[in-house]
């Protein structure tokens, strides 16, 4: 891609290793404002530890974390700041599989936590925001609801607009429908669709929805054993991948 | 930081509590301990009110009985009200009361080890020590011959156990006169005595203590009797704390001097007769 | 058709609730009959049941005071014990290891007895800090004590609370004592309002220990007449039947504070069922 405008998201030599096991290899990745990539791969290729280093929920091994101009250096002799770690955990978005809403706090309570706590929004204001990101996700009529009367679906939908009212720069999302039964999946694309291709959001996905990809994904990226092997449209990527670890995958999952 | 919040908070709570506890204990300053009890216009007496007739409670919670008696007249006397307090027995005792009351007025016998931590006024009246036995016991009449090797039952760490082990180191002169008895020791006389009710020798063959407490069971229907003539008598005085926080000397004159003309006037002997239907104020046999 | 298999049939016309109620109506009658084989003299009992009555508002207040203490001191035991601060950590593991180590009575007593040891080393006004009344320190020895119980149970209260809560918050740019605070902790005290029930009932009980220096609770009512008039089994079936009404009647109701908090975590109305 040519020489569009700073990335969102900048990722430079990202290792991560679990005691003898080097998850990450050393990945680059850089995503711009509005782009929306697909990180796919074999679940264990670490996939989903790329994305929980964007927003430091795993701290890197070595390497650098960029988001919004916010840099964080990992490794020996870069003493973890916590400072820069929550900048850019309130600048990035997170939707994990399973929800992870908080039970104890209804559905707009859940939504103008973190704009209440974290960036300290007079709650008047955050309940307006926060009303918006659920008309957005459609779930404004259980503002009042606890999280365990939703469907599956709509909890996930609260979560993402729970993400949303942070406004964050860049939204990640980690298997966002793998927990839902099927027939629940369709609604949760749509918003993220809808998130994509209306609003513009850069977005960084983990997913086996290949068509969800296809469709809405500026650039696919192949996670195979820690590391990045080959990106780009789907279009090109799709029928077209040189690797031919990327080619049997697609093959397998298409 | 929240941290920290919630910790000043609990301290903060633990000295709210400590304050309404601690605020009777009067502040060390302002004079001797007899100054302060005068200034408060309040003598904090220690009473154990379990044995009828010297102190006990009524229905309502009222204190009654000679040491109630000798004590509201002393507090008169001095010009000032009396507020009971009612600690464990071993814990007035023990001395060093950390100023959480001023005096004692409950039968206390004046041993050496008590002298170390307390002054005692004079003794106010004696008290026979004395034996009793299960109603239905027919082979234990003379306590001066028949409690030999015996097992008898006694408060821990009173002068009746230390009687019976020949060891009573109080004025006056003892006799011991029970051979090798077998010691079993209770929390309070009044213990030893409901064992012994269990029948004769089911665990007691015998228990010593206060005649009067002894008669009081009796009165109320314990199924016990007592035997011969008292073993010994005992003086019984007023205690102060001698490590009170403010200097005790001139409450224990005052407390003292105010006994001594109880005993001359009569009072002493009219609060006897009242309560014990004697008078115990003057040492008597052994 | 033989005995036992009419008396089946017959059984199965009656609902457990009533063959309940006929057991227990043979306890209380065993019960009666047990009483009056003690011959207690119940004229005495009744004599002076007001009297031991009168000790309950102070036995309650005491109980009420330890568990307000306990609370407290258990959260922070508890966070103590999670924390990775070595000081904050090994003195709550030293408090919890110490307290539930040592007996309550002990405890009372240093409390009541020690501490005042230390008030030559304050500075004058605080010494009345040291110098504690009877109340106050049943009160004091009684919370530290079950607060270090309690410390455990909220231990395990954070610990149930799932890692993805924890995540979730952070992923949103809160802070470890927010996430701590506004999302941990409140799950985590939901479900340790029952447990923390049961100590104050336990706590009513051995709020009966602090007679021991003095306080005119129950108990030393019930004991000092009991022995005044040396007839302790009765005032001690007294005490214990005024406890177990006492512990009867907060057990009633914290089992409807236990349904109603169940309820925020119930799909629809009714009563709580898993999934």
């Amino acid at each position: 891609m040519g020489t569009e405008a700073r990335p969102v998201v900048s990722l430079r030599g990202v290792r991560k290793v679990f005691g003898d096991n080097e998850v990450l290899k050393g990945v680059n990745l850089d995503v711009g404002p509005g782009e929306v990539v697909v990180i796919f791969g074999r679940s264990g290729s670490g996939k989903s530890t790329l994305l929980r280093c964007i927003n430091l929920l795993e701290e890197p091994t070595s390497g650098s974390v960029e988001v919004d101009g916010i840099r964080y250096e990992a490794g020996p002799g870069n003493r973890p700041r916590r400072s820069a770690m929550r900048e850019i955990r309130s600048r990035t978005g997170m939707v994990f599989q399973d929800f992870n809403l908080f039970p104890h706090l209804s559905v707009i309570e859940n939504v103008v936590e973190a704009p209440v706590t974290v960036k300290r929004m007079p709650r008047a204001e955050a309940d307006r925001l926060g009303i918006r990101s659920l008309e957005k996700v459609g779930v404004a009529d259980k503002k009042d609801e606890y999280p365990i009367r939703l469907s599956g679906g709509q909890k996930q939908r609260v979560a993402i607009a729970r993400a949303l009212a942070m406004q964050p720069e860049v939204m990640l999302f980690d298997e966002p429908t793998s927990a839902l039964d099927p027939e629940l999946i369709g609604e949760v694309l749509a918003v993220m669709k809808d998130l994509a291709l209306e609003s513009g959001t850069t977005m960084v996905v983990v997913t086996h929805e290949m068509g969800f990809a296809r469709e809405v994904a500026d650039r696919m990226a192949f996670m195979h054993e820690g590391n990045l092997i080959e990106e780009g449209p789907p279009a090109e990527l799709v029928g077209g991948a040189r690797d031919p670890r990327t080619r049997r995958f697609l093959e397998a999952v298409l | 930081m929240q941290r920290l919040v919630s910790l000043v908070a609990v301290l903060g709570a633990l000295s709210v509590i400590s304050a309404c506890g601690g605020g009777s204990a009067g502040g060390g300053d302002g004079g001797d301990l007899l100054q302060q009890v005068k200034d408060a216009g309040v003598l904090r007496v220690s009473t154990d009110p379990a044995y009828p007739p010297q102190s006990f409670q009524t229905e309502s919670g009222e204190f009654k009985g000679f040491d109630i008696d000798v004590a509201e007249e002393v507090a008169k006397r001095m010009g000032v009200e009396v507020e009971w307090q009612t600690p464990s027995w071993d814990v007035i005792t023990a001395g060093n009361w950390n100023g959480r009351w001023d005096l004692s007025v409950g039968s206390m016998t004046p041993t050496p080890d008590r002298r170390k931590v307390l002054h005692f006024s004079p003794a106010y009246y004696y008290v026979p020590a004395a034996a009793a036995v299960h109603e239905t016991n027919t082979n234990i009449t003379d306590p001066e011959t028949d409690l030999d090797g015996k097992m008898i039952g006694v408060c821990a760490a009173c002068t009746y156990e230390a009687y019976l082990e020949g060891s009573l180191n109080i004025p006056g002169e003892y006799e011991y006169v029970v051979d090798d008895p077998q010691v079993k020791t209770y929390d309070t006389d009044s213990s030893a005595i409901q064992d012994l009710a269990l029948g004769d020798g089911a665990r007691l063959d015998a228990v010593m203590s206060s005649l009067y407490t002894l008669k009081e069971a009796q009165k109320a229907g314990t199924p016990i009797k007592v035997v011969g003539d008292p073993l010994f008598y005992e003086p019984l005085a007023a205690a102060i704390d001698k490590e009170a926080p403010a200097d005790p000397q001139p409450l224990v004159d005052e407390v003292s001097k105010t006994i001594r003309e109880m005993h001359e006037d009569g009072t002493l002997t009219k609060l006897s007769q009242k309560w014990y239907g004697i008078d115990l104020t003057e040492r008597q046999g052994a | 058709m033989n005995i036992r298999d009419r008396l089946e049939a017959r059984s199965a016309h009656y609902s457990f609730r009533a063959k309940l109620a006929v057991v227990w109506i043979l306890i209380f009658v065993a019960l009666a009959v047990l009483f009056a084989a003690f011959r207690f003299d119940t004229a005495f009992m009744l004599q002076w049941l007001p009297f031991i009555l009168a000790g309950v508002p102070l036995t309650i207040l005491i109980s009420i005071m330890g568990i307000l203490l306990a609370v407290p001191l258990a959260l922070l035991g508890a966070l103590g014990r999670l924390s990775r601060n070595p000081v904050f950590n090994g003195i709550s593991g030293f408090y919890v290891s110490f307290i539930r180590g040592t007996p309550l009575i002990v405890q009372i007593f240093f409390i009541y007895l020690g501490l005042p040891q230390l008030a030559q080393y304050a500075p004058g006004p605080l010494q009345g800090l040291f110098i504690l009344g009877t109340i106050t320190s049943g009160v004091l020895a009684l919370g530290i004590n079950y607060g270090a119980y309690m410390a455990e149970i909220f231990r395990a209260g954070i610990q149930s609370v799932g890692h993805g809560q924890v995540e979730a918050a952070q992923a949103l740019g809160m802070t470890r004592t927010q996430t701590m605070r506004r999302i941990v902790l409140p799950q985590a005290i939901r479900v340790s309002i029952p447990p923390t029930g049961n100590e104050f009932i336990a706590m009513i009980k051995d709020s009966s220990l602090v007679g021991i220096v003095g306080t005119q609770e129950l108990f030393f009512r019930a004991s000092k007449i009991g022995r005044q008039y040396f007839q302790n089994l009765e005032t001690l079936v007294i005490a214990a039947l005024i406890y177990w009404l006492l512990t009867s009647i907060f057990s009633y109701f914290q089992g409807r504070l236990e349904r109603r908090l169940a309820r925020g975590y119930v799909r629809e109305g009714g009563g709580p069922h898993g999934h």
